[in-house]
This record gives C-alpha cells, sequence and structure tokens, in this order.
C-alpha cells in the first residue's frame, strides 16, 4: 500500500510499504477513506518531537471502511464505515474506566521511554513517534486499528466522510479544551490559535455557554472564520500589547478563561522570543512557550488556563508567580477521545453544527508531501488539509 | 525485607551495595577519561599537571576495580493490576503462564519446587540458572533463591489488596550477583537489557494480558525505507520480527 513516510526533519515521502496485518486478537484492518494533517503534524515535520525514525508512518485523523478483525473483536464488524480516536485505549484500565482515556495504562509497548520522560506513560497514539507507542499511522491506504471494539465509532448513513472524520480528533480537542473551562455562561474566553482546533474551540465555548469569545491569531483568513462563528477577532500583530488590550476589552478584569491552542510551536517577535528560538535550535529545549506565557499573564484572577496545545518538555521563564499569585486553574492534556465522540456525532447529526467548514485543501495522498509545507507556512490561504489516500494525481 | 531460605546464605546484608553494578561501557569510559587526563596532567608538568595526573590516576584506578567488581545489584519494583488478588495470585504463580509475559526467561520445572530459567543465549553463551522455590502462600508471596554459583539470585514477589478497589499491588523485590569477569560482562548485555528493565516489563506485560486481554505490539507493522540508522534503532524499539509476536492468543482470566 502507500503511505506517506517521515525520513527526516522537513522530509516526508509517499512510499510502498507492507499492508497492515492483524497483530493482536482485538485488532481491525481499515482501508481508509479520509485522512487528515493536524497542527501536531506539523511539530513532527519540523523535526521538534524526538524518537521519530526514518520511514515511520504518519497520521493520528483517519476513517474508513472496516474489512478485517482479529478473533475477539465482537462489536465492530467487516463493511462497517467507522472514524477512529487518535488516542489507543484498552477500555480496561483504571484510567479508560474513570473516563480518563488518553492516560491509559495498556496500549504502549514502549511505555518504557516516556516514564523515562514523564515518569508514567499515557495511552499510545497512532503516528506519532517510537515514545508515543510508534504505532503506523493513519495517512495512508490502510491501517490497523487495536482495541477495534472500545476504538471505533461506528458512522450511520446520510453522514458525509467529511462531516465526521474530525471527530478522530479535532473537534474533541477543541471542545474538551472549551468544556476545562468550566462555563457557567457569561463568561468571556479567549482563545490563541485560529488554526483547526482553534476554530473549533472558538464554536465549542459558544455551544457550551460563553457570552463573548475573542479570538487571537495573525492570519487574516483563520481570523475570518473564526468570526464566521461570532468570536470578536484580534491580530496581535496589530496591536500593542495583547495582554493590555484583552485588559481593555474586559472592563479590566481580563478574560474568565484564556485558552492556549497553539502550542510549542508558537510564533513572535521580542526577547523572549529570541530566547525560545535559539534555546531550541541547540536543541536545549523542544518547546517555544510564547503563547504560554501571555495566556497565563492575561488570565483574570481564579481564572481557567486550558491548554489542549501540545508540550513535550521542559519550559524556561514561565511566570509561575504570576499564575500563583492570581491562584488560576490549569487543565491540559491529550483529548480524553472516547468521552465525547458519540455526543459530538449526535451533535453533527442534529445539524448543530457541520465540521467540513475548516476543511480548505482537498488533495490525494501523493500530494501529501506539498501539503505539509504548505499547511505550515499558511501558504495559499491553507487551514485545514483532507487526503483521499485512493486519488491518483491527474495524469 | 525478610526472605525465608532453606539454602545457605551465599552473600551477607553488606556485599550488596546500593550503586547500580557497573556496565561494562561505564567502566571502558572511565578507563578512557582517567588516560586521557593523566596524559594531560603528563604532558603539562607542573603543580597543575601533577593535578590532573593526580585525578586521571584516580580515574584509571576506579576503572581497573569497575572491571574487578562483580556484577551485582537490587531491584524494587510494583505494579498495580487491576484484578482481585486470589485471580492475579493465581495466573502469575502458573509456570506455565510465565512464558507469556516474561518473555526473557524459559522455564523448565525440574520438580515441586524446584526451576530451570534459562536466560536465552546471547553471545551464543547459555545462561541457565537453578532456582528453587523457597516459600510459598497462596495469595500472599513467592520467595525464591537460586540454586548455583554462576549466577546468585533471591527475590520475593509480594501480593496485596490495593486500596479503593483498585485490585492487586505486587511487589516484586529481588537481587542478584555474579562473579566477575566475562559472564558478568556478558550478563550485563543481556538483551540490551538490566535485570530491573526485565522485571519491569514483565510486571507490565503480566498487567497488560490480565486487564487487557493482550499486550500491545507493532511487530511487523508497516514502514517505509529505515536506513543504516533506522534498521540498528529497530532493536531499540523492538520491531524486528519475532516469535513471540504470534503468540498472542486468548488467556486465563479473559
Amino acid at each position: 500500500m502507500k503511505a506517506l513516510c517521515w525520513q527526516g526533519k522537513t522530509n516526508v515521502s509517499v512510499e510502498r510499504v507492507n499492508d497492515p496485518s492483524i497483530l493482536n486478537p482485538r485488532d481491525a484492518i481499515l482501508r481508509i477513506t479520509r485522512t487528515a494533517i493536524c497542527g501536531s503534524d506539523l511539530h513532527l515535520y519540523d523535526g521538534y518531537i524526538p524518537t521519530m525514525e526514518p520511514g515511520d508512518v504518519l497520521g493520528h485523523e483517519f476513517m474508513g471502511e472496516v474489512v478485517e478483525t482479529g478473533p475477539e473483536v465482537k462489536r465492530v464488524k467487516k463493511g462497517d464505515r467507522v472514524v477512529v480516536p487518535f488516542t489507543i485505549s484498552c477500555g480496561q484500565c483504571f484510567f479508560c474506566k474513570n473516563q480518563m482515556w488518553s492516560a491509559c495504562d495498556n496500549t504502549n509497548p514502549n511505555a518504557w521511554i516516556m516514564e523515562k520522560m514523564y515518569g508514567y506513560s499515557g495511552a499510545a497514539l497512532y503516528g506519532y513517534s517510537h515514545m508515543m507507542g510508534g504505532y503506523a499511522g493513519g495517512q495512508a491506504q490502510y491501517a490497523r486499528v487495536p482495541f477495534a471494539d472500545i476504538g471505533c465509532l461506528e458512522i450511520p448513513e446520510g453522514l458525509d466522510d467529511e462531516k465526521v472524520l474530525f471527530l478522530s480528533d479535532i473537534f474533541p480537542t477543541g471542545y474538551m479544551a472549551a468544556e476545562n473551562c468550566d462555563l457557567k455562561g457569561g463568561e468571556v474566553v479567549a482563545i490563541w490559535g485560529c488554526g483547526p482546533v482553534g476554530q473549533f474551540t472558538v464554536r465549542s465555548a459558544l455551544m457550551l455557554g460563553a457570552e463573548r469569545v475573542i479570538a487571537i491569531d495573525r492570519f487574516s483568513e483563520r481570523l475570518k472564520m473564526a468570526r464566521a462563528a461570532g468570536a470578536e477577532i484580534i491580530n496581535y500583530e496589530e496591536v500593542d500589547n495583547l495582554v493590555e488590550e484583552l485588559k481593555w476589552m474586559t472592563g479590566g478584569r481580563g478574560p474568565d478563561a484564556c485558552i492556549d491552542a497553539v502550542g510549542l510551536e508558537a510564533h513572535g517577535g521580542g526577547v523572549a522570543a529570541a530566547y525560545d528560538y535559539s534555546k531550541q535550535r541547540v536543541k536545549a529545549s523542544f518547546d517555544r512557550p510564547l503563547v504560554l506565557r501571555q495566556v497565563m499573564q492575561a488570565c483574570r484572577k481564579g481564572g481557567v488556563v486550558s491548554i489542549p496545545g501540545v508540550y513535550g518538555g521542559m519550559l524556561d521563564k514561565i511566570p509561575f508567580g504570576a499564575a500563583f499569585g492570581k491562584g488560576l486553574i490549569f487543565k491540559m492534556g491529550q483529548t480524553h477521545m472516547h468521552r465525547y465522540m458519540r455526543p459530538l456525532l449526535r451533535r453533527v447529526q442534529n445539524g448543530e453544527i457541520d465540521p467540513s467548514f475548516v476543511i480548505t485543501h482537498r488533495l490525494g495522498l501523493d500530494e501529501g508531501p506539498g501539503a505539509y509545507k504548505t499547511f505550515r507556512d499558511k501558504q495559499d490561504e491553507c487551514i485545514k488539509v483532507v487526503l483521499d489516500p485512493w486519488k491518483t494525481a491527474a495524469a | 525485607m525478610t526472605i525465608t531460605t532453606n539454602l545457605a546464605p551465599k552473600y551477607g546484608e553488606k556485599e550488596f551495595s546500593q550503586r547500580p553494578a557497573t556496565s561494562a561501557h561505564e567502566a571502558v569510559f572511565t578507563l578512557a577519561a582517567g588516560g586521557a587526563l593523566a596524559g594531560l596532567g603528563i604532558w603539562r608538568r607542573g603543580w597543575f599537571g601533577g593535578a590532573l595526573g593526580a585525578a586521571g590516576g584516580y580515574l584509571l584506578y576506579c576503572g581497573v576495580r569497575d572491571f574487578q567488581r562483580p556484577y551485582q545489584g537490587r531491584v524494587r519494583i510494583s505494579c498495580t493490576i487491576g484484578k482481585d488478588r486470589m485471580e492475579v495470585y493465581g495466573f502469575a504463580s502458573n509456570p506455565q503462564n510465565w512464558g507469556k509475559f516474561t518473555h526473557a526467561i524459559q522455564v523448565e520445572s525440574r520438580g515441586d519446587r524446584a526451576f530451570a530459567f534459562s536466560l536465552g543465549k546471547p553471545a551464543g553463551i547459555d545462561f541457565r540458572s537453578n532456582v528453587e522455590i523457597t516459600d510459598q502462600l497462596a495469595g500472599e508471596h513467592i520467595a525464591w533463591a537460586s540454586a548455583d554459583q554462576l549466577l546468585e539470585h533471591r527475590g520475593v514477589i509480594r501480593f496485596k489488596t490495593a486500596l479503593g478497589n483498585r485490585g492487586t499491588e505486587i511487589f516484586v523485590a529481588l537481587e542478584y550477583k555474579a562473579p566477575a569477569g566475562p559472564i558478568a560482562r556478558g550478563l550485563a548485555a543481556l538483551v540490551g537489557w538490566s535485570p530491573e528493565q526485565v522485571v519491569r516489563e514483565s510486571l507490565r506485560h503480566l498487567k497488560q494480558l490480565m486487564e487487557a486481554g493482550e499486550i500491545p505490539t507493532t511487530t511487523s507493522q508497516p514502514s517505509g525505507a529505515r536506513g543504516i540508522r533506522g534498521a540498528a534503532k529497530r532493536i531499540l524499539f523492538r520491531e524486528g520480527p519475532s516469535e513471540q509476536a504470534v503468540e498472542q492468543t486468548r488467556l486465563a482470566g479473559d
């Protein structure tokens, strides 16, 4: 089959690889119909995530048709059209049973690597480095899905692939980020980052009762998309001091909740940015916490800082005194996918939201390597790329 | 930790240091660093050169001593499994199940409480160890001690009911010692893992097997061209095709 493989920093190529096979009794094999490139894939593309090896198959947002199942798969059947969450969960451990699905104990064969770095290992992810399990990802024509009965979400007839694909990652991620803000109705929520996750966070925050949502980015097409959902927008390159601007806009109080939907590859200028960039360049640090610092500074006293943005390692020069002094609440982590997939599918079925709004580019797998660059550099007003692994390039 | 054993103790408490065993790499590095410093000191002369030489000489002494140090250490790992204590004990204490979660060790039963452990054949040397169960109480603990000179080890596994309905806590504590020389070095390179990692991964696999019904694996899954470095790292990430990958069948307690 064809698959998008990581071959090094900014080096992704389409290669012919073996088809996946059933390795464990609870596996299923999917024929992938649609797959997407995630903002966190860009961290792999830019070489910021350790334990990647040349030849690793990328991709963790995918859906398709079940073509084969292992002997212990009871619920999912051949022919089912399913969406697969990007986290792999066993469903039987303490964490899965307590709805902390992305903290699953039992799915990472390389748990010892994550334990060395973090103390304990969470669930494995598809296509996201060997530290996270080393599973082959979904930017390919077929994929092996472990614990298929727990993972696969069946999609009823009448819903296009494009409407449900984002239940695999970005919609539940944005929704959990908004839910973590503990909204009771009437709040002001500020969201840094209007990429695909940020777009779903904006819409989820409004769904969950926020009175005002302020979306922050520097690309006009992304701000426009956020405004279309009902957010007020700030282009941070056009304001002198973002924290002061937010204070002005909120009657001197600051936003009730601040969401960092940017993560480790934050952009910015100034002394702090120069410091972060140079540390990352010499590999003294994985992350550039530019946005996180602003988020902590801007949030009102006693407010919530919600972090769906991915971070990997040690952070530097973080205003933790401000966080303590203001009594901030921090909520973060990989999305607990299985909590949200069914409820959000119901919202899509009810017509409350059509997730396909975020797609700007529809390409074939062969155009994947170019698409990574386009997506990373935000060229061609790119916001979200969806790939069809079976689409051949026009002759 | 008191371990009941009816074998004559081969070592006292003091002989087990808290420091982990030195690997061959560490000893070689120490010698190299010592040699370099000593050489630099001799070249420089003067009082600073003398200080460097003394430091180098000390490192050389440490390196030589490291090579002569017997391979010994202790391991303490605990793990929580979300199943009832008697069920965990029943599964873990049955020698027929050991091959399912401990891939480093093959077991041959030699009688009621005696076993021969085979630690695989790294570098063509067949490591075998005769072991006797010295103390056993159903649902509570299993203690063992080795019965030969080549690789001395003894340990105890305890089973406790975890608080708050979380299942069973397993505590593994063991001590090991091998005499100095090529055998000790060979043991240190055993399947690339230290004894601590063997115990930790075995417990992890036991937990995965009992809770989820299978051990997660990515062996022989699809991948693109690996390149030279990638091919070498395959071993580290355990992606090479292996016999164990095929043996994921239905299991007790499922």
